[in-house]
């Protein structure tokens, strides 16, 4: 169990004020940012090009965060092992300059997934370790697969060297490319993602050529006291006190429903979250404890202090817990590949257990989940084709605010692909992307509304869809009334379909309605004019329009 | 031949600049703004000019004008009420966007409005394939009812847009022609006129905000344009656009989405027309105001130009000068957060209260107060003694800051402005380090209000070594607009192999753009030997989705044109990403024309370069706070309006003039060219 540190308010290395903190904070950000500007403008396939499925960062030597880019949450599960299981593994002595290592495995390689593929690059000055440089991006590959155990999603990698020295391991790269599905998109990815790195690696060297590097690895240390003060300060505010919530789980992949829960126990400035769920299952919705940890980080910063800076800091005051072989801290070899699902509910989870402490802080209950549809076929040549997509629904409605409609909330924050850029690469048309009226839980604050995607397959193609919330509803809060359920709907004929996994043919059509957002606070008090204009839009629709009605008098 | 005018209309000041074609006189006058209508300031201020300076309207031969009206519009949500129509079933992806919420961790934050509410989006039955063709011909009784429940809904103006209309326009024409039947009073654009390029949404926010731009520009344009004629003005103005160029005013009130970085874009064409006079062609610019900075990089006089950008929350793709703008300026706020860290913004102090100093009850310190405090800035009056301000407020708001880490005021105020540079540095380094250039090989060109403040701190963080401060940084702008080219683009997007196209389909699309030119040509009255063009193409591997600009050869086309695009493209791909694909396919996408008109520009005529002793121009001295020495020094004060060309002021020392400060830090020195920009070096 972590002490408590009492940590002065200020800091007290006089060479290294506040000032100098500040400075060399906002150059870790930038390098950050730079690097995954790279990484999305020189790859090639679509999951990063314009969906920007990825993330990077700069560590410490030691394997704390020292900084991470604005990209996907949920990534950071994929960095917090990477390092350690390096330093582990080949210690400190056995690093070179120029080696690059590449991982995916959830159990031996410091992932979350497989397809999530990490490369991370030591960066010396001189003889010395100073940093890391990370990225990862999740190659659209190791489709059509079974979700038993982690052995049927994909090839299993840890940490390993791809490059020694600055020299490219040939046997290495061909192993990997060969169990690839589409292997130039894989080359490519791979590419932009040492090219990310290998720009971190620089602009580090850089920064330490201009300050010192005693006195950047000493400002990495201060930034993440920083962090650890900022987090500790948010916790603070939550009045002391142990809060739970509950909730159940579905999904496309098994019939059962889960219970989950959390129990939050504040106290002072720490804060103490463990979960309880079934015993991990042979679904693709298990999580690894570095993914619950990413997602508690997450959750917390959120709620508490958004602004407070991404590193390793922050986790400090915090504790999880989870039993080891339970779906929300699973053990070899469970199979993982759709454990982001299961992430967004663990935020649901903790939205829901502080609402009573925070109620201005929390949203309802936003989509909870992360609707994905994968296409995959073969060419003419008798290549793969895979296209991938996750779409997003509606967000929780706020204390004072209507919920947004139709965004990726919370674990993922992808962008979706253009329709003529879709339409162009893949044998798919698109015959609506739109919002589905009605689908915001009511409320004082409605909840976002959900978006409902048609597909035409052009050609015969294995499909596999997934998601959640298809057999309950997304929660209101203070009255707010639930938001609508998401779910897939095939054309008459296609299927049969069987855990989310089918085989399609020309013209059949695909229908996914993601989940809408709850709503906040009584309906009845929504404001005539807002009630005019959802009914006017037609957010509502005119069955849901009887719940306002006793609002008469109120605007 | 006569006088040409330029008019800078800024949130504060209207600028006016005029220049004698035959003389090479310079003459500029300067007027509050009137934000409710800016064109009474301009015309009014004009009249005042041309009395004093003994000219008539009919003697003024050009009127050039950069104005912030349509990005204000933006900012404020004052365009008109708007309808969107779009394929049936796609109507809220303008609200969908990218599905990317607004902030990723703060869960409160909002998306920008959406412009277009959703009872006034109508999807109509029509379908394209990406090839161009028709899939599902345009319902065309139901377009005539979206139109007939658009008018009926009170709406000012519609934005068409339907997929893939930039391969294949009749739809949306056929739409442009059903409206022009059933709404003729409606302002309408079509996003295959806007923004003819591939990716639906930011094609359709485009087209949107043009339509919610239009009725606002093209009122204030004809209010204007009906001013200046009532003056009797003759010559045909023209207006700013993103992209550094100007346009007639009729152009700009159709594609109002083209100028809406008018203002800033008119600063960088202002230091373009600086490097001319100077010969300094490479140069970062560095307009630092009260709420936000602007920065941008010229490279050999030239800044490039980026195909899309957000702006104020809203994707707009139109060729616009690369811009980077942060929010921070000399209002900006500083605080202490709960982690014991000093933080500068992003919230703004604004005009009023203002910075503490300014004694209007504020006691959160600003920028500003640090410059006050550290008596960068007279401690006693701005603006030349226009406003009073009072160091002792400055001080104790910087020390209730100071206190809670630790550190002396000076220190604490010291570091504000380490931290402003900090940010300052961070934004230019976007625009040079991260598109291959070190600024170390550029010349940092600093006006706005506190540009020339800060700039010494600046170079010096990013090591570059001169530093040029205009004579006014408004009077910059309107002069820049007396230097500025008639100037649009056209593009046309069309996916090819670089080996598979061959040279005769090339030419095809470049003489269809140059078809369009020639009519832009024509409207805008520019005789043939004034006409230039010039030819791009956006290039990329094979699959990825950003392309890189490369330059294409004037003349005709061979395979040889191929091989030179095939060069560039593989060069700056290794610069930018640090590798090449060697044997991967070399894809085109968008093909760009720019079409330009020499102006008969202005030509200043350098003064004769004096003796070097600046004494004459001695008004005082002060305590300032020294950076090297870390502590307040006695530095002497120059006024900036009486230095001569020759001048050299020696640092440390303060050079003040009405609307701006400029610090000569202890090692540098700054000296008086023959156009009365001040060059500052160390020495």
């Amino acid at each position: 169990m972590a002490q408590i540190k009492q940590k002065p308010p200020a800091v007290e290395n006089r060479s290294l004020n506040p000032i100098t903190i500040e400075v060399i904070g906002s150059a870790f950000a930038s390098i950050v940012e730079e690097m995954g500007e790279t990484l999305v403008r020189s790859s090639y396939s679509t999951n990063i090009k314009e969906r920007r499925d990825c993330s990077t960062a700069l560590f410490d030597a030691a394997g704390n965060t020292l900084c991470q880019a604005e990209h996907v949450p949920m990534h950071l599960g994929s960095f917090i092992g990477f390092v350690p299981l390096i330093l582990r593994k080949y210690g400190i002595d056995g690093l070179k300059a120029g080696d690059v290592f590449i991982g995916n495995d959830a159990y031996e390689g410091g992932g979350t997934h497989l397809p999530d593929i990490v490369i991370a690059e030591p960066i010396f000055h001189g003889d010395r370790l100073i940093a890391w440089a990370i990225n990862t991006a999740h190659h659209s590959d190791f489709v059509d697969r079974g979700h038993a155990h982690i052995y049927q999603e994909g090839l299993r990698i840890p940490p390993i060297r791809l490059h020694r020295a600055g020299e490219l391991q040939q046997d290495i790269q061909d192993l990997f490319l060969l169990n690839c599905q589409v292997p130039r998109e894989r080359l490519s990815d791979l590419r932009a993602q040492m090219a990310a790195n290998r720009l971190g690696v620089r602009r580090m060297a850089d920064l330490c050529g201009k300050y010192g590097v005693d006195t950047v690895e000493a400002a990495g240390r201060e930034l993440q006291d920083y962090a650890e003060r900022r987090m500790r300060a948010g916790i603070r505010t939550i009045p002391d006190g142990i809060y739970t919530f509950a909730d159940r789980f579905d999904c496309e992949a098994f019939d059962t429903l889960w219970d989950f829960s959390v129990r939050i126990i504040v106290r002072g400035d720490e804060m103490e979250l463990r979960f309880d769920s079934p015993p991990q299952s042979r679904s693709p919705m298990n999580v690894v404890h570095t993914a619950l940890l990413a997602t508690v980080y997450y959750a917390v910063k959120s709620i508490v202090d958004p602004t407070m800076p991404p590193n390793a800091g922050l986790a400090r005051p915090i504790t999880i817990l989870a039993d080891k072989g339970t779906v929300l801290n699973c053990v070899h070899p469970a199979a993982v590949d759709g454990r982001l699902t299961s992430c967004q509910r663990v935020v649901d989870l903790i939205h829901g257990a502080l609402a009573p402490a925070v109620p201005e802080r929390v949203t309802a209950a936003s989509n909870g989940s992360c609707f994905d549809i994968t296409f995959s076929g073969q060419r003419p040549d008798g290549s793969f084709w895979v296209y991938l997509e996750t779409i997003g629904g509606g967000n929780g409605a706020r204390f004072d605010k209507d919920g947004l409609d139709g965004v990726h909330v919370h674990m993922t924050n992808t962008s979706n692909l253009p329709v003529e850029a879709l339409e162009v690469e893949y044998p798919i048309t698109l015959l609506a992307y739109e919002l589905i009226d009605g689908s915001g839980g009511a409320g004082e604050f409605r909840g976002g509304m959900g978006i409902r995607r048609v597909y035409r397959a052009e050609e015969a193609c294995r499909v596999h869809y997934g998601g959640s919330r298809m057999r309950s509803q997304p929660w209101g809060l203070n009255g707010g009334l639930p938001g609508a359920s998401g779910g897939f709907r095939l054309s008459d004929g296609v299927g049969p379909f069987v855990k989310g996994v089918g085989t399609v043919n020309a013209g059949d059509i695909i229908e996914v309605f993601t989940p809408g957002g709850g709503g906040y606070g009584d309906p009845t008090r929504r404001l005539a004019a807002a009630v005019d204009r959802d009914m006017r839009d037609g957010n509502f629709t005119a069955k849901t329009a009887a719940v306002f009605q006793s609002k008469e008098g109120v605007a | 031949m006569g006088w040409r005018v330029g008019v800078d209309s800024g949130g504060t000041f209207t600028d006016i600049c005029l220049f004698e074609e035959e003389t090479g006189r310079i003459e500029v006058w300067k007027v509050p703004s009137t934000p409710h209508d800016p064109s009474v300031a301009i015309s009014g201020g004009l009249a005042e000019a041309l009395e004093r300076f003994d000219t008539t309207p009919e003697g003024v031969a050009y009127f050039g004008h950069g104005t912030t009206v349509a990005t204000n519009a933006l900012i404020q949500g004052r365009g008109v009420e708007t309808g969107l129509i779009t394929t049936q079933g796609f109507r809220d992806l303008l609200e969908i966007g990218r599905q990317k919420r607004p902030d990723l961790y703060d869960i409160h934050a909002e998306k920008p409005r959406t412009l277009v509410s959703r009872s006034l989006r109508i999807g109509v039955a029509e379908r394209v394939r990406d090839d161009g063709s028709v899939e599902q011909p345009l319902d065309e009784d139901a377009l005539r009812a979206a139109a007939k429940d658009l008018k009926a809904a009170g709406v000012q103006s519609v934005a068409i847009t339907f997929l893939y209309s930039f391969a294949h326009t009749a739809h949306e024409e056929a739409a442009l022609r059903i409206l022009s039947e059933e709404f003729p009073e409606a302002f309408v654009s079509a996003s295959h006129r806007i923004a003819p390029e591939f990716r639906e949404f930011e094609r359709m926010s485009t087209t949107v905000v043009n339509a919610y731009l239009g009725p606002v520009m093209k009122g204030y344009l004809r209010g204007l344009e009906d001013r200046l004629k009532d003056m009797g003005l003759e010559a045909v103005p023209h207006l700013t656009q993103s992209n550094g160029g100007v346009i007639g005013f009729d152009a700009a009130a159709e594609m109002p989405v083209r100028t809406v970085l008018s203002g800033p874009s008119t600063g960088v064409v202002a230091a373009l027309a600086l490097g001319e006079m100077t010969g300094g062609q490479n140069l970062i610019t560095f307009d630092m105001g009260g709420t936000s900075t602007d920065v941008a990089l010229l490279k050999d006089g030239e800044c490039r130009l980026v195909g899309e950008a957000v702006v104020h929350g809203y994707p707009i793709k139109a060729p616009m000068l690369d811009i980077h703008t942060v929010g921070a300026g000399g209002g900006s706020l500083v605080h202490v957060d709960s982690g014991g860290l000093i933080k500068v913004g992003p919230r703004s102090a604004g005009a009023f209260p203002g910075p503490a100093c300014y004694g209007h009850g504020t006691t959160e310190p600003t920028v500003t107060d640090a410059n006050v405090f550290l008596q960068n800035l007279d401690p006693h009056f701005l603006l030349r003694g226009r406003m009073p301000v009072h160091r002792d407020l400055a001080e104790a708001a910087i020390r209730s800051v100071a206190d809670k880490v630790g550190m002396g005021t000076a220190e604490a105020a010291d570091g504000i402005l380490d931290i402003v540079t900090a940010n300052m540095a961070k934004a230019i380094r976007v625009i040079s380090v991260q598109r291959g250039h070190d600024p170390r090989d550029y010349t940092l060109v600093a006006f706005g209000g506190a540009g020339p403040l800060h700039a010494a701190r600046l170079a010096a963080e990013l090591e570059m070594r001169r530093i040029l401060v205009p004579l006014t940084p408004g009077i910059l702008c309107a002069m820049g607009l007396l230097m500025t080219d008639l100037r649009t683009d056209f593009a046309s997007t069309r996916l090819a192999s670089l080996e598979a196209l061959e040279a005769d389909q090339l030419e095809e699309i470049f003489s269809g753009l140059d078809h369009r030119a020639a009519a832009w040509f024509a409207s805008e009255n520019i005789p043939a030997d004034a006409r230039m063009t010039r030819r791009t193409v956006d290039v990329r591997y094979a699959g990825q989705n950003y392309e890189i600009a490369v330059a294409v050869p004037a003349g005709p086309m061979d395979r040889n044109t191929f091989e030179t695009i095939r060069r560039e493209f593989l060069a700056s791909h290794g610069q930018l990403y640090g590798f090449t694909a060697d044997g991967e396919e070399i894809e085109l996408v968008t093909y760009r024309l720019e079409a330009s008109a020499g102006t008969q520009k202005a030509r200043f005529k350098p003064q004769p370069i004096g003796a070097s002793n600046p004494d004459h121009a001695l008004i005082g001295e002060r305590l300032v706070w020294c950076r090297q020495v870390r502590s307040f020094r006695t530095h002497r004060i120059y006024d900036r309006l009486r230095l001569t060309p020759g001048n050299a002021v020696e640092g440390p020392a303060i050079i003040d003039q009405m609307d701006t400060t400029t610090v000569v830090p202890a090692g540098m020195a700054a000296q008086v060219d023959a156009y009365l920009n001040l060059v500052m070096e160390a020495h």
